[in-house]
């Protein structure tokens, strides 16, 4: 679903990364013409001056941790030597969260743009563009868009100022979800499976064959031409609430109009639902939201009027991540969506470290009985157990992400498990 | 005495017990995941424990793991294949055609990304990976070595992301080294039997 397309877009305020006129493909061209490239020259103006735009900006990782992107950046810049890598995170495969694919297919210029700022401002002049192949059109017209690049002279001046040849690359990555891990992307584009690995290192120290390397999500990327453009100043106020810039929010489930919305950073959840999604669908209760994708913990009626930014939504004891709104209605089951989304967890599991796939895999099959009306208590006291003994047992936040969504469900709706008990 | 949480159920039971005894001692049911009640050969008590203070779960066989004092303790269910691996074991004896059928039945086994999940995963110990390995080259003989001890847990066939069945391919191995060669002891004491060298009670 795309709701970017219908005209009800044109009326919204505040759209940066999804205004009409930056909807040009793969069009280099098309992106001058709407004000492309001025981010790019800007940087290449004051180039020691990057990071600190970006940290009075306030910009923070829209991959999921809302990590803040100046310190990552500061990080990699201070590793020394030449050989770095920059990586734009486009793997995308989270159920609910599908904005860096509507990013990289229909406006891939202003990610690009934002990932060759980032090799100036790191150092780095190798920059990998990490794309899920199973998007239909996306890798492709990324591909189109990365050698439209290649050809334009601007790269000559990075590379100048770089003090060597830029290569800049599209390369498929596996579409397995856990690729997008930030420490699968570096074993990915090793030549290995996307297995994750230990942390530390990070791989802002050690990432691509051992070089330091800046991964941040398409999203992230995109923002920074346009914070280079107007200034930090300017993405401040595209915020409300004291939150700084916008956020693409996938919302889904139960309302009238899923889609993709891009609005001020802390717009409140019963706006995005009510005014953009519409409101609930067929005119049902609402009943809760997964917040920020299938592995974080619920929000319930009481926290409709949370400004969706990160620290708001943190404050409620839940997480924005990626931005994905899962909506639930009265008549949708909790445990029914809970057990499909651990399913999800337990089969995207890699198997490194066998309590997540045997724990996730358990969990799962607990969740069914009780899903399919055979459960029992016992079953629901194991499904405690197991959340208490999990997390932390693997090298990734796959594992601990199925147990949050598992624990918060149990927290919340306690109650609705219980109703479903056989015995 | 210490304290253990099983299954959600906290439970008391003696120093020096396994995990099993404090689940019995908890009064928790001993039906699915108890087989041989305590002498580790049926894999049947898998489960995830938690040390007090460890950084990890990890898997065990509750019946040879001590309990200790805040250990938390899931059992995990009967694990069921995504399919079955079914073979005549006295079609075996030829080497090539159960090198064929071993390929033919576990076709993922060349697929092993060596994530050694599987070895992490066994509770025995045993070098899961390396097994796999050495029946995909058509090694059955260390293969079989290596898979000695094995129980049949399926803790390395739920860990494994390939769905390789390690435990199974394991398991091919040794009927097929058993069928092509029966330990010696065995075979002279068949010997002894079938030649009425050996008296054999049978009761009426
Ligand atoms: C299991 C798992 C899957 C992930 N998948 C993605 C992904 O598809 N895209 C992404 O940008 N980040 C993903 N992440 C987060 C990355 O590890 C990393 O934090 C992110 O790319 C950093 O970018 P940011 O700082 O711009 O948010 C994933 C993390 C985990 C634990
Ligand atoms: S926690 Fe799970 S998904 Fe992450 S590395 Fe370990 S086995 Fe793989
Ligand atoms: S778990 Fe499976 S894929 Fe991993 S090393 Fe073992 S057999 Fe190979």
């Amino acid at each position: 679903m795309d709701a970017l397309t219908r005209d009800q877009l044109a009326i919204e305020p505040a759209r940066v990364l999804t205004a009409p006129d930056l909807l040009v493909g793969s069009s280099l061209p098309g992106w001058h013409a709407a004000g492309g490239g001025i981010g790019l020259r800007r940087a290449l103006e004051d180039r020691a001056g990057i990071i600190g735009v970006l940290e009075r900006a306030g910009l923070r990782g829209l991959g999921g941790a809302g990590f803040p992107t100046h310190r990552k950046w500061e990080a990699v810049a201070a590793q020394p030597g030449p050989e770095k890598v920059v990586v734009c995170n486009g793997n995308e495969d989270e159920p609910g969260t599908f904005k860096d694919r509507f990013l990289l297919g229909r406006t891939p210029h202003q990610v690009i743009e934002g990932a060759l700022i980032a090799a100036l401002a790191v150092g780095a002049r190798q920059v990998v563009m990490y794309v899920n192949p199973h998007l239909g059109s996306v890798l492709p017209t990324v591909a189109e868009a990365v050698a439209a690049w290649r050809a334009d002279p601007v790269l000559l001046e990075l590379a100048a100022a770089l003090g060597g040849p830029v290569t800049l690359e599209a390369r498929a990555s596996s579409g397995r979800y856990i690729g997008g891990e930030e420490t699968a992307v570096v074993a990915w584009l090793e030549g290995s499976f996307p297995f994750p690995r230990r942390k530390p290192p990070f791989p802002a120290e050690s990432g691509v064959h051992g070089k330091p390397t800046l991964i941040n999500n398409a999203e992230t990327l995109a923002h920074v031409p346009h914070i280079l453009r107007h200034g930090a100043a300017w993405f401040r106020s595209r915020g409300r609430g004291g939150a700084p810039g916008t956020k693409l929010f996938s919302l889904s489930g139960d309302v009238q109009r899923p889609g993709l919305y891009e609005l001020p950073m802390g717009t409140p959840l019963a706006e995005l639902i009510e005014e953009h999604g519409g409101g609930m669908l067929m005119g049902r209760a609402f009943k809760a939201v997964f917040t920020g994708g299938p592995s974080n913990t619920l929000l319930t009626a009481d926290h409709l009027d949370v400004p969706l930014d990160f620290d708001s939504v943190r404050a409620r004891g839940s997480r924005l991540g990626t931005g994905a709104m899962i909506v639930v209605s009265e008549g949708t089951s909790i445990p029914r969506r809970v057990t499909e989304f651990v399913e999800f967890f337990a089969e995207s599991s890699c198997g490194q470290c066998p309590p997540c796939k045997t724990g996730t895999y358990q969990l799962a099959t607990l969740l069914h009985r009780i899903d399919s009306g055979h459960g029992t208590r016992a079953d629901l006291d194991s499904i405690r157990q197991l959340c208490g003994l999990l997390p932390g047992s693997g090298r990734c936040g796959l594992i601990d992400g199925a147990v949050t969504v598992v624990a918060s469900s149990l927290e919340r709706f306690g109650a609705e498990y219980e109703s479903m008990l056989r015995g | 005495m210490i304290g253990v949480e099983i299954d959600g159920r906290s439970a008391q039971a003696p120093e020096g017990t396994t995990v099993l005894l404090a689940a019995a001692a908890a009064g928790l049911p001993l039906t699915g995941n108890v087989g041989c009640m305590g002498q580790g050969v049926c894999g049947a008590c898998r489960a995830l424990v938690r040390r007090d203070g460890a950084a990890t779960a990890e898997t065990v066989l509750a019946c040879e793991t001590r309990a200790e004092d805040g250990m938390r303790v899931s059992f995990l269910d009967r694990f069921t294949l995504p399919r079955q691996a079914p073979y005549d074991e006295t079609a075996l004896a030829d080497g090539w055609a159960a090198y064929e059928r071993m390929l033919e039945l576990f076709p993922n086994a060349q697929n092993c990304r060596h994530c050694s999940g599987c070895d992490r995963a066994c509770p025995k110990g045993l070098s899961v990976q390396t097994g796999v390995m050495q029946a995909t080259s058509g090694d059955f003989g260390a293969a079989a070595e290596t898979f000695a001890l094995c129980v049949m847990c399926n803790l390395c066939a739920a860990a494994c992301p390939e769905s390789i069945a390690p435990n199974h391919v394991g398991l091919f191995a040794r009927r097929a080294l058993a069928a092509s060669q029966r330990p010696t002891d065995l075979i002279r004491r068949l010997h002894q039997i079938v030649t009425g060298a050996m008296a054999v009670e049978t009761t009426p």
